[in-house]
């Protein structure tokens, strides 16, 4: 336990902390108010854009416009750039100390390298949780202000609206996880951070179209169900607030990303345990 | 204070190729400074980082009274270490980077401000780690090192980039803590600080030991290269009496004669029988430094 606060303190004492924190929220904030004009704009004019338009689509533009939804929606933002920050923030909680090499003294004066690794995982799922708590401090009441003005019947009694609230805070937590157990896999800084990012935007962009080539090229349905072994489309999976038709179960986009962040903790606490400190 | 004796046996490291560290047995013993010399390169570092349990050894022990350092319950408590000046976060302020390590040594928050005060930094606390010169980073090492009150304190290089008020405290300080039982094990290459600072030495070259023992066993065990200095009025007749009895005069201007193979005393008694007027007679100690290249002539190099 006391090992866990040495890692609070240690991201506390440096300006990484706000840095993060000011990130997240800013960015929150922006794409809450896009997401806020964007909605606005469909109840506003939803007769016109839905005017002419397929049953399908008139459908699918009205699921969108469910009270609950909205409030999911809304309440939600930011999650696509805090989700990345606090990756990255878990790649520097656990990196950061090869850098300054104070990596040597953090084993000095714990010589039982697992638990120190322990600590940091549990110290960046506490972030993650923090800026969860943050940015959500900011987006969630917003968005019930919103709804209010606008008449609609959504809100924290409702079950779908606090299941998505309560799996983007797991998403936050499982991705700072997955950071640490990747900072200390690869404990090169800039290595690290810069593979994350780019594994999480690739995972988002890139592994949507070599997946559906794949399928158009095979021919095999299925291989599009595999898409939900890409991290971030694990998580995205988890977080969407409706079970939508054809794809996987929302529990397995949470397994999956819970098994990578415990196999990169364990895999990189394996390594750090016997690797020498020089 | 009681315990605190090191004792290395038949530690080898080996890396890919190289060997670093090879079959090295010594002890440390308490309340005693101990200077490990070698030249760069010949594992000093390596060994301490062993000792430490940072690096894992191919084979033998590094043990504080008898533990590992890995199985010490609070390690902390028993050694405090300095290994390099640079190894702290540079955005963190020199008392924070205390408080972490108290944090994580379950040591009260106070001890902080306390080593700080020891090591002369308490005007810098606030100031950020970048901003310390590597002087100060040296002294907040050491008050890192002193956190848990240890019997044991193992310093690798502390003198580097400390000014001569900087070697001169330190040296003191290490003085007070050796005189107070606790065991100091300092690695230096800077020689002539080591034959001002150490009771014992340990020397080591291309990672196996050399020698070892009291400082001033070690520069006996070296007498063949010491000299003896006297000065006569008498020096022509005195160069041939000694050179009669097997020693090997070198005679300077002055009347100043240096003479190897026989010691002080013997001239002495030499010159008496001679009825031969002394002026001077100086054993000159070969200096630490002349051991230490005599030592380990030809096994330093690039390894």
């Amino acid at each position: 336990m006391r090992l866990v606060r040495a890692e609070l303190v240690k991201i506390r004492t440096t300006n990484a902390w706000w840095l993060f924190t000011l990130t997240a929220v800013v960015l929150a904030a922006l794409t809450f108010l896009l997401n806020l004009v964007n909605t606005n704009y469909l109840l506003d004019h939803t007769d016109a854009l839905t005017e002419g338009l397929g049953p399908e689509q008139q459908q699918a533009i009205l699921a969108q416009l469910k009270p609950d939804v909205i409030a999911a929606n809304l309440g939600t933002s930011g999650q696509f750039f805090g989700l990345l920050i606090v990756l990255v923030m878990g790649v520097m909680v656990a990196t950061t100390e090869f850098f300054h090499q104070t990596v040597t003294t953090t084993f000095m004066t714990t010589p039982h390298r697992s638990t120190v690794i322990g600590a940091k995982l549990v110290a960046s799922a506490l972030l993650g949780a923090l800026i969860w708590l943050v940015t959500s401090a900011l987006t969630i009441p917003a968005t019930l202000i919103y709804l209010a003005s606008r008449h609609l019947d959504a809100g924290l009694g409702d079950a779908s609206v606090l299941r998505a609230y309560g799996l983007n805070l797991l998403a936050y937590v499982l991705w700072a996880i997955f950071g640490v157990g990747f900072g200390v896999l690869l404990r090169s800084q800039i290595a690290a951070t810069v593979t994350a990012i780019i594994l999480y935007l690739a995972g988002y962009i890139g592994a949507l179209i070599i997946f559906s080539v794949l399928e158009n090229w095979l021919g095999w349905e299925w291989i599009q169900k595999l898409q939900v072994i890409v991290p971030s489309l694990a998580s995205q999976l988890m977080v969407t607030n409706a079970e939508l038709p054809g794809s996987p179960p929302q529990w397995l986009g949470a397994v999956v990303l819970i098994a990578y962040a415990a196999v990169s903790g364990v895999v990189g606490t394996l390594i750090v345990r016997t690797r020498d400190v020089s | 204070m009681s315990g605190g004796r090191i004792v290395v046996a038949g530690l080898t490291k080996q890396y890919k190729e190289l060997r670093a560290v090879d079959n090295l047995s010594f002890n440390v013993e308490p309340g005693r400074i101990t200077g490990f010399l070698g030249p760069n390169g010949a594992g000093k570092t390596t060994t301490l980082r062993m000792l430490l349990g940072l690096v894992k050894p191919t084979a033998g022990t590094a043990t504080l009274d008898g533990q590992r350092y890995a199985d010490l319950k609070d390690p902390l408590r028993h050694v405090g270490a300095v290994l390099e000046a640079s190894s702290a976060h540079k955005g963190r302020s020199g008392i924070n980077q205390l408080r972490v390590i108290c944090a994580a040594a379950g040591l009260p928050r106070g001890r902080a401000d306390e080593v700080l005060a020891l090591v002369g930094l308490t005007p810098a606390a606030k100031r950020k780690f970048k901003g310390y010169s590597l002087g100060m980073r040296q002294r907040l090492g050491i008050a890192a090192a002193m956190l848990g009150d240890p019997r044991v304190l193992i310093l690798d290089e502390p003198a580097n980039g400390l000014d001569p008020e900087g070697i001169r405290w330190m040296r003191d300080l290490l003085k007070g803590l050796a005189a107070e039982g606790r065991t100091v094990l300092v690695s230096s290459h800077l020689l002539s600080e080591m034959e001002l600072l150490a009771d014992d030495l340990v020397i080591i070259a291309a990672g196996k030991l050399i020698r070892q023992g009291p400082l001033a066993e070690v520069m006996d065990s070296m007498g063949d290269i010491g000299t003896v200095r006297v000065r006569t009025p008498q020096a022509e007749a005195f160069a041939k009496q000694l050179t009669e009895q097997g020693a090997t005069v070198t005679p300077a201007e002055g009347g100043l004669l240096r003479v190897s193979g026989l010691d002080a005393p013997a001239v002495g008694r030499a010159a008496l029988a001679g009825q031969v007027e002394l002026h001077e007679l100086t054993t000159e100690r070969p200096d630490l430094e002349r051991v230490f290249l005599e030592l380990t002539a030809g096994k330093a190099g690039i390894r």
